[in-house]
């Protein structure tokens, strides 16, 4: 309960901070353009794909809205995927650092042979880095709280294992992430390569994914 | 009024998630009540721990214990076993400790010796007098246990069964577990395992959710061409995902060797093998038989490492004419 309120109190600052300002975005490197939109590849709790678009808001405080489409390869298409809104604001400049912050809800599906999970979650994330007019590296450090939870169990599941198991919505914060590492960018004319990478654990802390790291390989373009 | 439209979304989904009134840590709603809240389960309280058990036939038999897979496993997919109760044998079943139906402890509590201490506790729970016959049979893990405890006690058990042990030592255990899990990344099989993570999570001894967790990735073990010859899902209570990741890490951190002494074992032991398993196969039975001075290695045809519950009938007259001539 206590995530979500912050969840919520964040996304406010986010919606009621509509000032006028020029806005230079942490991947991004072309301020005037409005449009966005980037592909990336990469280790995100499987081999996903993700397809990604950002329009920049006309604010004082820089803020650009986002939202991510992505799904993990496999041979069922649609049964595993993730869609991520939110925005992402730069809150700190002094010289060549910068520190931006993103929030975004996360609605995600997984399905395999036993059960069917549906997901409403939200991450916040930070990052401080030392940003030059090409390039730019930094640090990451984020959260993802998987906030509520349907389960939807298949008959092989009740058959062999379970028949008296409870489908339905779980209650408020059925798992969450957390994740830190770096982050680099590099740009040429409208374009810009973007790499991050890191570990996971979980909110635990003493327990991990079982494969505890993500990586990711984009690319973006200023429209 | 427009500025504040942003955040009602998140506000609304806020107020639903406090709607839903379930906990994936509540015990019963995704896995099933252990003995320690269920009071119609059948438990023995031994070595300071409450098992989940059954016995089959004449107490006063020659006594055969049933060691299941894992570890963490359950005997469940294990109980055809019990039609040796017919032949004149006591057949015993329990669920390890932190296993199946058994009480769950904490991560680090757990060791070799202790497994080992419980077996002996179970033995001498059922145990109708000081003549009485004691047979082991072990699957997968509960075969690598077999063979602890004849390393430990080389005495007390009258002959063993062993039915595809994962590895007698570190090493084999390494080379088991490098043939049979294998997958590939871009495939269907590593999202069913993987992209639950970032669904459910628990601590390391939130029992419920990582027992849970563990059960959802069993389609692995007989995914479409899978190293270990599984023909399909077999039936099982619960998870001891504790119990796995304990001893995992003890076996990773510090090694174990359960073999020096077997060679002081010199009555006939029995190695059975799939013909499927291709991580297994007549070229790791004989490495493990190798440890013992008498031992018979015979192949299961038309199946693999779950060959008790898929292919009973032909591991039923192997057994019995095993125990039979001993």
């Amino acid at each position: 309960m206590k995530t979500i309120k912050i969840f919520g109190l964040l996304l406010a600052y986010f919606a009621i901070n509509q000032l006028q300002a020029q806005f230079v975005h942490a991947n991004t490197f072309s301020p005037e353009s409005k449009h966005t939109v980037q592909l990336n590849l990469g280790w995100d709790y499987g081999l996903v794909y993700e397809l990604g678009y950002s329009y920049r808001l006309n604010t004082k405080v820089p803020v650009r809205l986002q939202a991510f489409y992505s799904f993990p390869s496999g041979n069922t298409a649609f049964d595993d995927f993730k869609t991520k809104v939110g925005a992402q604001a730069r809150v700190l400049r002094s010289g060549n650092l910068q520190a931006h912050l993103g929030l975004y809800g996360i609605y995600r599906q997984f399905e395999n042979p036993l059960v069917g999970l549906r997901n409403f979650g939200g991450e916040a994330r930070a990052m401080i880095g030392y940003f030059r007019p090409r390039w730019f590296v930094g640090g990451e450090v984020g959260f993802d709280k998987a906030i509520a939870t349907q389960f939807k169990h298949e008959d092989a599941f009740r058959d062999n294992i379970y028949g008296d198991v409870k489908d339905g919505w779980y209650q408020a914060g059925t798992g969450g992430n957390l994740y830190y590492g770096i982050q680099a960018g590099y740009s040429f004319k409208k374009n810009s390569v973007l790499l991050s990478m890191g570990e996971v654990r979980t909110e635990a802390i003493n327990t991990t994914p079982q494969l505890p790291a993500y990586f990711k390989l984009g690319y973006q373009r200023s429209l | 009024m427009k500025k504040y439209l942003y955040a009602l979304p998140l506000l609304a989904l806020s107020l639903w998630a406090c709607e839903a009134d379930r906990s994936t840590t509540e015990e019963g709603n995704l896995v099933p009540l252990t003995v320690e809240d269920d009071p119609n389960l059948p438990v023995i309280a031994v070595n300071g721990t409450l098992l989940h058990a059954e016995t089959f036939g004449n107490p006063a038999n020659p006594m055969l214990v049933f060691l299941h897979g894992g570890p963490g496993g359950d005997y469940v997919n294990g109980m055809q076993v019990k039609a040796l109760a017919d032949d004149g044998y006591y057949v015993i079943f329990y669920d390890q400790r932190g296993s199946g139906l058994s009480k769950r402890h904490d991560k680090d509590t757990y060791s070799i010796q202790l497994m080992i201490d419980d077996l002996t506790a179970v033995i001498e729970h059922y145990r109708t007098s000081a003549d009485q016959g004691v047979f082991l049979f072990g699957h997968s893990w509960g075969a690598m246990l077999t063979a602890a405890y004849i390393n430990a006690y080389p005495n007390r058990i009258d002959g063993a069964i062993f039915a595809e042990a994962g590895g007698f030592n570190k090493e084999l255990l390494d080379e088991y577990g490098a043939a049979s899990r294998n997958f590939k990344l871009l495939t269907e099989v590593a999202n069913d395992i993987f992209y639950m993570d970032q669904f459910l999570t628990g601590g390391e001894n939130d029992h419920a959710v990582l027992d849970y967790k563990l059960s959802l990735i069993t389609p692995f073990a007989y995914h479409e061409d899978n190293d270990e010859g599984v023909e399909g899902p077999s039936p099982f209570n619960r998870f001891g995902a504790v119990t796995l990741n304990s001893l995992s890490d003890i076996a990773e951190n510090e090694g174990f060797d359960f073999t020096p002494n077997l060679n002081q074992y010199a009555t006939k032991v029995l190695f059975l093998y799939g013909e499927r398993n291709r991580s297994y196969g007549l070229d790791f039975a004989q490495r493990e038989a190798a440890f013992f001075p008498n031992a018979d290695i015979v192949q299961i045809d038309g199946t693999g490492h779950e060959m008790i519950y898929f292919q009973w009938e032909q591991v039923y007259p192997v057994v019995l004419d095993y125990l039979n001539s001993l």
